[in-house]
């Protein structure tokens, strides 16, 4: 089976003023995406990674280089059609109800007429958004404009999703509701393709990360190879003494091993976040 | 050479939409013949650009006329033909803007040039005559030109007339005027009258009174009263002409 | 080639709904409508023309003028907030094709045009059919030839602005596909404007004949280019019988105006093809 998401030499040069000075953006970068899998691509802002899920979409033409999806050149309406985007601080004709625009970019994503109304309520479930569609966007907070875009991005059940920054300026309770939808959507077998530098996030939710610096990729792998440090151990202990400790060094430098650090765990901040607001003010 | 193909495609559809404006603006062209006159181009810049583009014309041709009383106080004749003219052809089927343009040019400005020149006084009489013969001429040529274009014609015949007779002294013209002007579904009362009595002065009496015979008993005696004071005219014309008593209109009942 | 046209109708549907909640557009019909019913007040400033012709001119000039600026801005602002606001990013990522966008906002931008000439030409028609009864009323007494308009030529006069103003949308839309700014889009489009109502004086030079094979070439190619749209101007033709147009002219010139839209149109595709949004 091909992969969701094949690019092969990709190079993106943008021509800048009169003059027409290059400015590369994408430097021969060679990517394979599998399918089914949440995929994450990080790196610094202006590292090229956004260029490059344009170049995917069809949305900037590519100076050089191949790129298909689902085994279907990229930038054509029939790949498309599989694939489900939510750009990078998505912004939405403010007139329209969540429910009207997850409607309309049914209709434009090629649902049948007989299916749309249950698609979109399916949408607007996955995001959470049941309660608040009949809202115009125009009041939505940034949290729920990220989740109606979520939900106008899988409303024709694409098999890619690609998310651009999907968490970016969306508090911590939202973030995670993202990233329950992301988990959701794996779940169902999707492939995702999560653009963003929030690296906590990428790591809690991504199978295999590439990273991008300056056009290239510099690393690329699953999660729990490139993180893992094989010639470390971390051992978590209980009720330790001073005497526990040291006894238990000891130990450990009779087989040849030392100890390079004791320190107390430390919840992440954003756990403690979450475990102390109980839910988005957003719903 | 696929590349290319849209834009041969663009270029067959832009040349087939401008060969088809070329032949509907023919057939259009005489529609609108308030553009393209050469009498707008002095005022322009005077806020006629909007009427030439299109839209606001009777707007803008009445801006222009007001406008033309300014020079016109000033006696600025460069000024106000060129503001007239523009209303003029801004809107030529306004009969008022040709009429009034007319009069004004054969009017008044021969007055404008000889007080510029020095005055009455000063100006040698011939030269006098020459300026009024002069602008009269100009007067008559708009009043011609808007004939071609205004609705109501007979006025400016009325109004040519008036000019051939008291500008330029050529009472056959005058005559000629006025009776197309009698000839007209809306002549009005007199104009057969005036236009008989200039040609008679002009010295062809038989044809004036055999005109001036026919359009009574045609146009006039049906109508009313029969017009009398016409009649009397005429029985003037047939005394001075010595017609014998068959010659001449048989006697009307009513006839005193 | 169904689905397409769902898609289109759907972009333009939502561009309708965008344009016509917008303060400008409800700005320039009250405007314009106001001219429209102000314009039996104005007559008094007549010279003459013949009341019914200076209330046609003076509301026909308020469709021309502020139809054209609509036109001109509208169309240019709903394509930039498209994508200054990167909702074209959401849209051209599904499978909608550049020229389904490009051609969703044409029929969603004509559409508010077509509102705005069928308001206004409702009141223009009130309005004249209103004096001329009053007219008709006068001429009788006095036993003179009432003057009229005509009501078909109103709803032909009417349907020709509209093409006419659809074809300056397309003009708009082929140079914000060009455009890198929305002020860019904004003047050169009113220029184009410009350049189509005085086409007919290089329109009226070609069919005059020439020496110069260069000037005939220049007269011609700019003719082809740059659209007539003073023969869209035929309302003392059509409504108030004023000058004659010869049988089947208006067709002719209905059938131009559609062919210059769809030439527009397709430059406008072709150049937002290579767009990089």
């Amino acid at each position: 089976m091909s992969s969701a998401i094949s690019v092969r030499h990709l190079t993106k040069d943008f021509r800048i003023g009169l003059r027409g000075l290059k400015l590369r953006a994408v430097d021969d970068l060679s990517l394979e995406i599998p399918r089914g899998q949440v995929y994450g691509l990080l790196g610094p802002n202006g590292c090229g990674k956004s260029t490059t899920l344009k170049i995917v979409l069809g949305l900037v033409t590519a100076t050089a280089g191949e790129i298909s999806i689902l085994g279907q050149p990229s930038a054509t309406s029939a790949a498309r059609r599989r694939t489900g985007f939510l750009p990078e601080a998505p912004y939405f004709h403010k007139f329209l109800t969540g429910r009207e625009l997850v409607r309309y970019c049914a209709q434009l994503s090629g649902v049948a007429d007989a299916d749309v109304d249950a698609a979109v309520e399916d949408a607007l479930g996955l995001a959470a958004m049941t309660e608040a569609a009949a809202r115009p966007i125009g009041t939505y907070s940034k949290g729920m404009l990220q989740r109606i875009g979520f939900a106008q991005a899988v409303v024709h059940d694409p098999e890619l999703v690609i998310l651009d920054e999907p968490t970016a300026g969306v508090d911590p309770v939202g973030s995670a509701a993202i990233g329950n939808m992301i988990q959701a959507m794996r779940a169902k077998g999707k492939t995702i393709v999560l653009c963003s530098h929030l690296l906590g996030q990428v790591e809690q939710v991504c199978d295999r990360v590439a990273i991008m610096d300056r056009g290239k990729l510099v690393l690329e792998g699953a999660v729990e190879d490139v993180l893992a440090r094989r010639d470390r151990h971390v051992l978590t202990v209980e009720a330790m003494t001073p005497a526990a400790r040291a006894a238990a060094e000891a130990a450990l430098a009779a087989h040849g091993a030392t100890v390079t650090s004791v320190t107390h765990p430390r919840r992440s901040l954003e756990d403690l976040f979450r475990e102390l607001v109980t839910g988005s003010r957003d719903a | 050479m696929r590349r290319f193909a849209p834009w041969l495609l663009v270029g067959l559809l832009v040349l087939g939409a401008g060969a088809l404006a070329e032949s509907s603006w023919r057939r259009v062209r005489t529609g609108i013949p308030e553009i393209g006159r050469k009498e707008l181009e002095p005022s322009l810049g005077q806020g006629v650009l909007l009427g030439v583009l299109g839209g606001l014309r009777t707007v803008v041709a009445d801006i222009a006329w007001i406008r033309s009383y300014v020079f016109w106080e000033r006696r600025d004749r460069a000024g106000c033909e060129a503001l007239m003219r523009s209303a003029c052809a801004l809107d030529p089927h306004a009969r008022y803007f040709w009429e009034n343009a007319g009069l004004r040019i054969g009017l008044d400005m021969a007055h404008w040039e000889i007080r510029r020149r020095g005055g009455y006084a000063k100006v040698p009489a011939e030269t006098q005559q020459r300026l009024f013969q002069q602008y009269g001429r100009r007067g008559l040529d708009v009043l011609e030109e808007g004939m071609g274009y205004a609705r109501n014609r007979t006025a400016l015949l009325l109004a040519a007339g008036f000019l051939a007779e008291g500008k330029l002294k050529d009472v056959g013209l005058a005559a000629n005027y006025y009776r197309q002007a009698a000839e007209a579904a809306d002549a009005p009362w007199y104009a057969a009258r005036i236009s008989a009595d200039f040609e008679w002065g002009a010295g062809r009496k038989v044809e004036a009174y055999r005109w001036y015979r026919r359009y009574w008993e045609t146009r006039l005696r049906p109508i009313q009263d029969g017009f009398p004071d016409d009649l009397v005219r005429l029985r003037g014309m047939e005394n001075e002409l010595r017609l014998g008593l068959l010659q001449r209109i048989p006697r009307q009942p009513w006839e005193r | 080639m169904q689905a397409s046209l769902r898609r289109t109708l759907w972009i333009s549907r939502v561009t309708f709904l965008e344009a016509v909640r917008q303060r400008f557009f409800a700005f320039l019909l009250v405007l314009s409508a106001a001219m429209v019913l102000s314009s039996v007040s104005f007559r008094v400033f007549d010279f003459g023309h013949g009341e019914l012709k200076f209330i046609a001119d003076f509301g026909f000039g308020g469709m021309f003028f502020f139809g054209s600026v609509l036109a001109v801005v509208m169309t240019a602002q709903l394509f930039f907030s498209e994508i200054d606001n990167r909702t074209a990013l959401t849209l051209l990522a599904k499978p909608v094709s550049r020229a389904e966008f490009l051609l969703g906002k044409f029929f969603g931008a004509w559409a508010v045009l077509g509102v705005f000439v069928a308001v206004l030409a409702s009141l223009q028609g009130t309005v004249l059919w209103a004096r001329e009864q009053e007219l008709v009323a006068q001429a009788e007494q006095a036993g003179r030839i009432p003057t009229t308009f005509s009501f078909g030529g109103l709803v032909q006069l009417a349907l020709l602005q509209w093409l006419r103003l659809g074809v300056v949308i397309s003009i708009v839309l082929a140079i914000s596909a060009l455009a890198r700014t929305f002020l860019f889009a904004v003047v050169v489009g009113s220029l184009a404007v410009v350049a189509g109502q005085l086409q007919w004086i290089a329109q009226d030079a070609l069919l005059r004949p020439t020496d110069s094979p260069v000037y005939a070439a220049f007269l011609w190619v700019s003719t082809r280019i740059i659209p007539n749209l003073q023969q869209f101007n035929l309302a003392d033709a059509l409504v108030l019988g004023a000058s004659a147009v010869e049988d089947g002219a208006v067709f002719a010139v209905f059938l131009s105006g559609l062919a210059y839209l769809a030439a527009y149109l397709t430059v406008g595709a072709l150049i937002f093809r290579r767009r990089e949004i």
